[in-house]
């Protein structure tokens, strides 16, 4: 009677403890985005060798992400500013790569390798018949 | 004379290799008492050569001796001491020459373990052969395309212009050098860093030369596998030690407030340690279980080939431009032996395969088998994605002319679920059992730590962070840590009943009955803490761009700086400008920061070094921008609890000397001391 008394009281904290992680999650985070930022760290620095606008202290890179703020500062959508600096710079300057175009087997190729190898697992699982009579 | 002795040196480096070839094969095929002695020379001969070549390279760099290209392109008069001994491995050909050397060193100790077998050991000797051909391309190259002793002929008042491989051509001393790069003579990890990571670079040759061996022989079974084991941890713990060494650095040096940017150089060090990972892990299965016999080789040949491709990413130029790597020719010779180790291995494998498979025994998914496989499975998604990520821009280029951007939006974006599904594994695995585990037994071993894991996360809702990749992290992470102090628990106290010994003394006793273990579970609890530091200082970093007057303060997650005075100094290799800051909390003084700019003299290239001031709470992280005697703008973070990352890293990596130092007591132990480590 103790025990089943200890188990159910675990069983309601658990429950509690997972409705209070389950509400934050839902409610997500409160605090302002800085999109200007997000967006900083998705664009390339042209005169750098691979660091993102926000990172680089490069006058290039700042100059390009008092554009970045301002084009934000503007109501300009994430697709926008980044039309902006593709046509300016190229496809090589977004860090991101589209899942479309040129860039689309950089994020096919990892899922059909995951693919091919959940099935190579679950085809090397021993036959179930011989399961029940083997030993060793 | 240095320069020939050196280049002497490396000609002994490259004979000795091929006489280990040699009787590598007589062994290989006939093994017999007298094959130890007549491996000896050629090992004493590889050993002895790429120490003196690397003395010689330290005598010359430490005593500026100019008339050698490398020194004077790559060390200058006025560089420290510390600099100057690490400028030996900082550039091109001195890191090859790195490379041999800690090669040799390896084949030293494969050549030790061999004599306890009286040489009638057909296995070492296969191995030694494999060995010895990796060491004659790498001694080869360093007579070659990249050799660390070639003669100034066409010496600058700064640097060397041209030179020549010969030693006796009558060779010019420049007048001064050009020192290391800035950023490598910035700070002292720097000297450390490189050859850490070398050290677990290189290692991964000698799982690679016995896996070869074995698939030579047509040797089934796990004795390749049980005799490179400790190389392997080594070579892990090392790698390990080093890219976090690598973070640590990029986090003290460059000054943009990061330690991971999943640049392409990070990458190549990243790559062969996941695959590396994932071999450790699937070795144990193949020794518990037989299981994975065939996919063990193929990990080994995928992390030495990473190693080659890692050396070639970072060290061809192939990096700046996909078009500048043919400059030198240490890129295509690097491009062309790492093809010919996919060929010839693979190829090797592919005949042998049919030999060497085991057959499927999988019983259950729901097995501690499942968790390795699970484990496997992400490591090498993990593996792919960023191998497909650092070289896709690469070919993109190289055959379109056109430039694509991977970066890091990518590698995060496919990292963190690949982070977390590993995390899950790392928590349920090692208390699932073998073969078939009941659904009960693995709840009861994870109930109380998910509960607790739970709270830690409930905690941060109150606490109003509701990021849910915040929420998610620190619920996985000390889930995985909660298991393993569970875990812990449970065994040290059936121990100390059965014996009757306080608990830490028992929970002592159950780490050392099962070193092997609970080396993986104390790096297993690393990486829990890497993940939350990781976690935390990702996702509650303050960051602000601050602009101040002398006397001016400003206030950055509740510390108050205040801009003092501008400072010159004048340094024997540089010159330094910088802000005297001060710091402090609540109207208390609590410390002084000077984050400078540091100009170097030969190059005239200007490094900023960033102060970062510690505590146990986060750090406070002043990155200098611009400054004059008015004014100073400062980037300012706050890193919550970073120190999370380098401890948890560090503690991962270090992790393997548990299991391969600490031995058993001596008394036997009681069976049920090892009830959860089945």
């Amino acid at each position: 009677m103790k025990t089943d008394l200890r188990a159910l009281a675990g069983w309601v904290v658990t429950a509690v403890l997972v409705g209070i992680v389950a509400v934050g999650l839902f409610m997500g985070d409160t605090r302002p985005q800085d999109r200007a930022a997000s967006l900083g760290s998705a664009i390339k620095c042209p005169v750098c060798q691979g660091e993102a606008i926000i990172d680089s202290p490069s006058p290039t890179a700042q100059a390009m992400m008092d554009i970045v703020r301002e084009k934000v500062a503007a109501g300009e959508t994430d697709q926008q500013i980044y039309s902006y600096f593709q046509a300016r710079f190229g496809e090589g300057i977004l860090l991101d790569p589209p899942l479309a175009g040129k860039t689309l087997l950089v994020w096919i190729l990892p899922l059909l390798v995951a693919a091919g190898g959940v099935r190579l697992i679950l085809s090397r699982r021993r036959p179930s018949e011989s399961a029940h009579g083997e030993t060793s | 004379m240095t320069a020939f002795i050196g280049s002497l040196a490396i000609l002994v480096a490259v004979g000795s290799s091929i006489a280990l070839i040699a009787q590598g094969f007589r062994g290989m095929q006939q093994a017999s008492r007298s094959t130890a002695r007549h491996l000896k020379g050629p090992v004493v001969g590889i050993v002895g050569g790429s120490v003196v070549a690397m003395a010689a390279l330290e005598f010359a760099i430490l005593r500026d001796d100019f008339s050698i290209e490398y020194v004077a392109n790559h060390s200058a008069s006025s560089t420290p001491f510390i600099f100057k001994v690490a400028s030996a491995w900082a550039a091109l050909e001195g890191s090859i020459l790195l490379w041999g050397l800690v090669l040799a060193v390896f084949i030293y100790t494969v050549y030790r373990g061999m004599r306890r077998t009286q040489g009638q050991d057909r296995l070492g000797s296969g191995a030694l052969l494999v060995l010895g051909i990796v060491s004659l391309f790498f001694f080869g190259m360093m007579l070659t395309v990249s050799d660390p002793f070639r003669v100034c002929i066409d010496p600058g008042s700064v640097g060397c212009f041209g030179a020549s491989n010969l030693p006796w051509a009558g060779s010019l001393a420049a007048l001064e050098g050009r020192g290391p790069n800035p950023l490598l003579q910035n700070h002292i990890l720097m000297a450390i860093h490189p050859p850490m990571l070398y050290i677990g670079y290189v290692g991964m040759v000698v799982p690679f030369s016995f896996a070869m061996s074995a698939l030579m022989l047509g040797a089934k079974g796990t004795e390749w596998l049980k005799r490179t084991r400790t190389w392997t941890l080594i070579a892990w713990g090392f790698l390990t030690v080093g890219i976090v060494l690598g973070g640590l650095w990029s986090y003290e040096v460059l000054g943009w407030g990061g330690y991971w940017a999943w640049d392409p150089v990070e990458n190549a060090s990243f790559l062969p340690w996941l695959t590396a990972t994932a071999f450790l892990h699937s070795s144990v299965v193949q020794d518990r279980r037989g299981m994975l016999q065939a996919w063990n080789f193929v990990l080994v040949i995928a992390t030495f080939a990473l190693t080659i491709l890692g050396t070639f990413l970072t060290r061809s130029g192939v990096i700046a431009s996909v078009h500048s790597f043919s400059q030198s020719a240490v890129g295509p010779v690097l491009l062309w032996f790492l093809m010919v180790v996919l060929v010839a291995s693979f190829g090797l494998f592919a005949i042998r395969v049919n030999v060497v498979a085991s057959s499927p025994r999988l019983d259950s998914l729901a097995s501690r088998e499942g968790a390795f496989l699970l484990n496997n499975l992400l490591l090498t998604v993990f593996a792919f994605v960023v191998l497909v990520g650092t070289l896709y821009p690469m070919f993109v280029e190289a055959f379109s002319d056109q430039q694509v951007g991977v970066g890091p939006p990518f590698f995060n974006r496919m990292a963190v679920p690949l982070a977390f599904g590993l995390l899950m594994a790392m928590g349920v695995g090692p208390v699932t059992p073998y073969r078939a585990a009941r659904g009960s037994v693995v709840w009861e071993r994870i109930r109380t730590p998910l509960r607790l894991a739970l709270g830690a996360a409930a905690l941060a809702v109150v606490l109003r962070y509701r990021s849910p990749l915040l929420l998610l992290g620190i619920l996985t992470a000390t889930f995985v840590g909660f298991v393993i102090l569970r875990n812990l628990y449970h065994s040290a106290r059936t121990v100390a009943q059965a014996r009757k010994i306080a608990l830490p003394a028992a929970a002592l006793r159950t780490m050392r009955n099962d070193p092997g273990y609970w080396g993986g579970q104390i790096s297993h609890f690393g990486v829990a803490v890497l993940a939350l530091g990781i976690t935390l200082s990702a996702n509650l970093t303050v960051a602000a761009e601050v602009v101040l007057s002398p006397g001016e303060s400003a206030s950055v997650a509740g510390y108050d700086i205040t801009y003092l005075n501008q400072f010159t100094r004048e340094e024997s290799n540089r010159s330094v400008i910088g802000a005297a800051l001060e710091i402090s909390r609540n109207g208390n003084v609590i410390s002084q920061q000077e984050p400078r700019l540091n100009q170097y003299g030969v190059s005239g290239m200007t490094v900023p070094t960033p102060a970062v001031d510690e505590y146990l709470t986060g750090d406070l992280y002043l990155s200098l921008r611009t400054i004059d005697p008015e004014s100073v703008t400062l980037e300012v973070w706050w890193f919550p609890f970073i120190w999370m990352v380098w401890v948890g890293g560090f503690l991962a990596g270090f992790a393997m000397l548990w299991s391969r130092l600490v031995h058993k007591p001596k008394r036997e132990s009681k069976p049920a001391e090892r009830v959860t480590t089945q």
